[in-house]
């Protein structure tokens, strides 16, 4: 048994899967930069190998099921303490019951990741409407966001399919990255705020008549704050246009 | 001339009683310039009231011909008056939409001038910012009783979704309280949509009461002679014909319609409202009772196989004889009742006489509509989950279509214990009473329906109590306490309970 460390990637932590199964029994599984040495524990660094990597891939794809690699990738972008076992434990499990194993719906290994899995599909589905761009002076589109889970690449066909025509940049500054956009292409890279364009002078009008839009469709005799914040937490609040005050 | 800021002001003010906001129901990829629309819906906001706002939902117009009672817009109203030009619109619903703060547009409309000249100006926006624009976002399109068939073809082209609002749930009280909406004229709008959508087989039905049938057969077409007024003309694919008409006047469009299929070129497919049609009930305007809402609601899907009918609670806006006083609170939590009711309908396979007795012609305001039925029904429980048919699961309290389906799935697997359940997102707490679990029964000792009441009252009052003034309230709630403002749930609300006063209104 030993500690594995690998580059916080996925095709890392399914090359450490494959050194699970072939190399020595895993006792935890950790991203580098977090790793803290202890006296119990041996570890050994683990290099990306995108052959190992990819069998292990077609081994899930095909010995388990489409749908459990997805949902494993889903887990794996949530931020769940040691998330890294819990995805080991699952795909040994399901190794073992093939397909199965997505219906076993109150197994121990099965629910952690189940409610990963649904953690980040509920940050996508909030993400797809709560995202707020605004103009910039050279005409990009530029939108913040601080998720809890890493769902950038998940959302980031819709906008590109949506805003075909409009470059954008849809930042995420807690991890520092983001999707670029063009003529319905887009990639992923690293972004900082230097980066950020500079703004554009129209976007103060809109987002004053989105704020008035807002505050006038409320109706007054059933103003409920309880109920709109349980169902859009503050936790979202901070980069929404209609939450803001007038400047 | 008003400017942007103040028309929407006004125009977004007196769009706020209509209730949907769904942009569900249609899959589409960016055809256009921009703009796409996803199957399950988005919502991009919730409001101080906590409703979900995803379209930007506005009037054309707020100005009036018809003086229906309860509306804050109604001729003889005092409220300040304004239009938008189309354009205008147009251009607002682009800036917004590609700053992702909105899903599309909802466009209803007061009646200026006539039905038809609205509608006409309804249509002319639409079709902006579909051909103009290139806007390929999601539409909702409110029609004007008494419009022209063409024109409410016209604008069923370019809308995904299209609704009439019936108003309320009977003919007398809509004659009482909005003389000139004729039900005849609301209907045969409605026939008419639902039988285009079957022409093009792309009817598709409300939640899961039409599941495994075909409701595209011509069996479902509905019978315009119902209609005193003559149905519209067979349907022309040709939708550049149609434009022609209406510009032309949309009554000699009904005299030229009989060569419309002769000339017919090929083209890309056009598709009429994709998402299906929808309608609105005022709740707690006009005496009626909720049994005869869910009636009107329950026909309303089984004939013309609506997506969805909403209910709007009443908010009194205006001073009339023929309506509430306006200080009674709008009746928030029967509203609720009605949608969990409606629920039952659409997703759980019930039927509107189940949820009622000759006793009770309102809903229980106390418990759900299921608890409710289960209550009446005793005999019937408790059922053993490892082999209850998902007919009988979805009947239980405290299970749901996700857990039922998901109940199923496990038990191909292995006997389900009471712990799992917990795990599946069953609510134990509710469901427990009405379940067994490889035999055993985890309720408590009696099983009659006054007691398992009195158990499901408790529970829920004892964690929502403490966010209200208890000395108010009514101690538990024993069954006999019907008409006590009880309050819990937290989609109801947090003022108190005084929104509660006039909740059974029509009683």
């Amino acid at each position: 048994m030993q500690d594995y460390l690998y580059d916080g990637t996925f095709e890392g932590l399914l090359t450490c899967v494959y050194h699970h199964y072939y190399t020595e029994k895993a006792s935890g599984i950790f991203p580098s930069d977090e790793y803290q040495r202890n006296m119990i524990n041996r570890f050994c660094q683990v290099e990306t190998d995108p052959e190992k990597a990819g069998r292990v891939y077609a081994a899930i794809e095909n010995r388990i099921s489409k749908y459990d690699l997805r949902r494993v990738y889903k887990a794996f972008k949530s931020d769940v303490e040691n998330k890294e076992m819990k995805i080991l434990d699952y795909l040994v499990l399901g190794f073992r019951v093939g397909g199965r194993i997505s219906r076993m719906h109150a197994h121990e290994t099965v629910i952690p990741i189940q409610d990963a899995e649904r953690h980040v599909s509920k940050d996508i589905d909030k993400y797809l409407g709560l995202v707020r761009f605004s103009e910039c002076a050279n005409g990009v589109m530029y939108a913040v966001v601080e998720p809890e889970t890493d769902v950038l690449e998940f959302i980031a066909e819709h906008f590109s399919d949506r805003f075909r025509n409009e470059p954008f940049i849809l930042h995420d500054t807690v991890r520092g990255k983001a999707v670029i956009a063009h003529c319905g292409r887009w990639y992923i890279s690293s972004f900082t705020e230097k980066d950020v364009p500079a703004e554009g002078s129209d976007d103060k009008e809109f987002r004053k008549l989105w704020r008035t839009y807002f505050n006038q469709i409320a109706i007054k005799e059933r103003i409920n704050p309880k109920l709109q914040s349980s169902i859009m937490p503050k936790k979202y609040w901070k980069h929404l246009t209609e939450m803001q005050p007038d400047v | 001339m008003k400017n942007v800021m103040e028309k929407l002001k006004i125009l977004s003010d007196s769009a706020k009683f209509d209730v949907s906001c769904s942009t569900s129901g249609v899959a589409r990829r960016n055809n256009g310039k921009i703009g796409n629309a996803a199957d399950f819906g988005i919502c991009h906001t919730w409001s101080a009231d906590g409703r979900c706002i995803s379209l930007l939902k506005v009037l054309f117009t707020n100005k009036c011909v018809y003086d229906c009672e309860y509306c804050i817009n109604r001729r003889s109203s005092d409220v300040e008056r304004a239009s938008f030009e189309p354009e205008e619109l147009a251009k607002l619903t682009i800036e917004f939409y590609r700053r992702n703060y909105i899903e599309g547009l909802f466009l209803s409309s007061a009646v200026d001038v006539s039905p038809d000249h609205t509608a006409e100006k309804i249509w002319k926006c639409l079709r902006m910012l579909r051909k103009e624009y290139g806007f390929a976002g999601y539409i909702h399109a409110k029609m004007i009783p008494g419009t022209s068939p063409e024109l409410i073809h016209a604008i069923g082209l370019e809308a995904d979704r299209v609704s009439v609002n019936i108003e309320m749930p009977s003919s007398e009280s809509l004659s009482l309280l909005a003389p000139q909406k004729k039900p005849k004229e609301i209907f045969s709008h409605m026939r008419q949509i639902t039988n285009t959508l079957i022409e093009r087989k792309s009817l598709k039905g409300p939640g899961t009461m039409f599941k495994g049938q075909n409701v595209n057969e011509p069996a479902n077409y509905l019978d315009p002679a119902g209609s005193s007024i003559p149905e519209g003309p067979k349907v022309s694919e040709d939708p550049e014909k149609y434009e022609h008409q209406i510009v032309a006047t949309a009554e000699q469009g009904k005299a030229a319609s009989g060569n419309q299929l002769t000339k017919r070129k090929k083209r890309r497919k056009e598709v009429f409202a994709p998402a299906g049609q929808t309608t609105q009930m005022i709740v707690g305007a006009a005496g009626d009772t909720d049994y005869k809402i869910m009636k009107t609601s329950e026909a309303l899907y089984r004939s013309f196989k609506m997506k969805r009918v909403y209910f709007s609670a009443y908010v009194p806006v205006v001073q009339s004889s023929k309506l509430p006083d306006p200080f009674t609170a709008p009746p928030l939590r029967r509203e609720h009742r009605l949608y969990q009711a409606d629920w039952l309908l659409r997703f759980y396979g019930f039927g509107t006489e189940e949820l009622f007795d000759d006793k009770h012609p309102d809903l229980d305001l106390e418990v759900d509509p299921k608890i409710s039925w289960a209550l009446r029904n005793m005999h019937m429980f408790p059922v053993e989950t490892n082999k209850a048919s998902m007919d009988m699961l979805l009947r239980v309290p405290g299970i749901g279509t996700v857990s039922a389906m998901r109940i199923l799935r496990q038990r191909r697997l292995a006997s389900i214990s009471f712990d799992d359940l917990k795990k599946m997102g069953v609510v134990t707490k509710r469901a427990r009473f009405f379940i067994t679990c490889r035999g055993r029964y985890y309720g408590e000792k009696t099983f009659t329906s006054e007691f398992v009441r009195g158990k499901l009252t408790e529970a829920d009052q004892g964690t929502q109590m403490s966010m209200f003034d208890t000395a108010k309230l009514p101690l538990i709630g024993a069954a006999e306490k019907k008409t006590g403002p009880v309050i819990s749930g937290a989609a109801i609300g947090t003022a108190g309970g005084r929104r509660f006063i006039n909740a059974g209104l029509s009683v």
